[in-house]
């Protein structure tokens, strides 16, 4: 079909759009050339070197996460679809995901990006979710516990490993909730 | 030559004292001349409203105000200084369903956390270097969401049209995987091995 002939190309513009071209004051204020390697370096190790502790952060977020499970463990079962629901589990999970790397504990990040992605697909949060959800949980408050800091070696990829396969289980068992 | 950023003041608004802390450092290396700083949506508004800073750089969760409701207000609210000012999301985020949340309330940029110091530079970098048109519509005001033109769909209906495409790649793909197992029926092979052309009988 040509575009002549084709209907997408012949509709009439849903809504009026302006656009502007603000004057880019940043630009002029800052000039050319970027940053130099060595101030991006020094960045990058003042980023490092940091020493502000995780672990009342961590343990913030994870009871917060807690109070979320609990809220959905009060509901009566099939009324716990509710978006709300999951995000009350979700975001103290990103939070820990976003905060740990920062912090020096980049398997806290990993764990909780993991359990993100688990989090993002499911539309209810039923028993055994809750099981996995509390496997993370459990994993995580370890980690902080025990210091885990950076990936935590064969260990951490270990522990990562066991999370992952318990959601490959759990949507080997629900394959109707399986991300498509 | 390098950027002189001693003229450049920018708001972070961040609830977490320590990523605060460590989000101004690194500014302030990067050699900006004046950090602000709020610890909530609420709070960043009325220090934006007040300071008029050149850029905002705002965590996405937040109590009261999260930084998807601060970024709509720098953009529509008639008391805004500068519904133009360029703002960078921090989060932890990254799945795309999130990236168009941010994008849709009028976020310039989108910083996933953890970040090093060259993902803020870069960012920063983005907007002094790619500045984005602005759109108003009737029910959008913001950074043009279109990182570059596509030719190809230049109708009324742009947004149907990238839903019907995904669509049409998504039977596409599921033909040739079908295809693709009747070919491993056909030469006898299980899903793990490797096809070659000589196991297929093509007549």
């Amino acid at each position: 079909m040509t575009k002549d002939k084709d209907a997408h190309y012949n509709l009439a513009p849903k809504r009026k759009a302006d656009f502007h071209t603000p004057p880019n004051h940043l630009k002029m204020k800052v000039g050319y050339g970027g940053l130099s390697e060595n101030i991006l370096e020094k960045a990058q190790a003042l980023l490092e070197n940091n020493t502000a502790d995780f672990r009342p952060l961590g343990e913030m977020y994870l009871e917060s996460m807690m109070r979320g499970v609990a809220a959905v463990k009060a509901l009566p079962e099939g009324k716990t679809n509710d978006e709300r629901l999951i995000s009350a589990i979700l975001f103290p999970t990103m939070q820990l995901k976003a905060n740990g790397g920062m912090f020096h504990y980049s398997l806290v990040t990993q764990i909780s990006d993991r359990l993100i992605q688990f989090l993002e697909v499911v539309d209810e949060v039923d028993q055994e979710a809750i099981e996995i959800i509390m496997a993370f949980h459990t994993t995580v408050r370890a980690i902080l516990l025990g210091q885990i800091r950076g990936d935590g070696g064969q260990r951490g990829k270990d522990l990562l490993n066991a999370l992952i396969d318990a959601c490959y289980r759990y949507f080997e068992k629900y394959p109707e909730k399986k991300p498509r | 030559m390098t950027y002189k950023f001693d003229k450049v003041r920018i708001l972070v608004v961040e609830d977490n004292v320590p990523m605060l802390e460590i989000c101004k450092s690194l500014l302030l290396t990067f050699g900006v001349g004046e950090v602000l700083s709020a610890k909530n949506g609420e709070d960043g508004y009325q220090v934006f409203r007040k300071e008029n800073p050149d850029m905002v750089i705002a965590d996405w969760m937040m109590h009261p105000t999260d930084g998807i409701s601060l970024t709509r207000r720098i953009r529509n609210d008639p008391s805004s200084p500068n519904p133009y000012a360029p703002i960078i999301l921090m989060t932890g985020f990254s799945e795309k369903k999130r990236v168009v949340q941010a994008r849709d309330a009028g976020v310039t940029e989108f910083l996933v956390k953890p970040f090093t110091a060259k993902d803020l530079y870069k960012r920063i970098a983005q907007i002094i270097e790619r500045p984005r048109q602005f759109v108003r519509s009737e029910d959008f005001f913001g950074p043009d969401r279109r990182r570059k033109a596509d030719t190809e769909f230049n109708g009324p209906l742009k947004r149907e049209s990238d839903a019907g495409l995904a669509a049409k790649q998504k039977q596409r793909m599921q033909s040739a995987s079908l295809h693709l197992d009747k070919l491993r029926d056909k030469a006898g092979l299980s899903k793990g091995d490797k096809i070659n052309v000589t196991d297929i009988d093509f007549s």
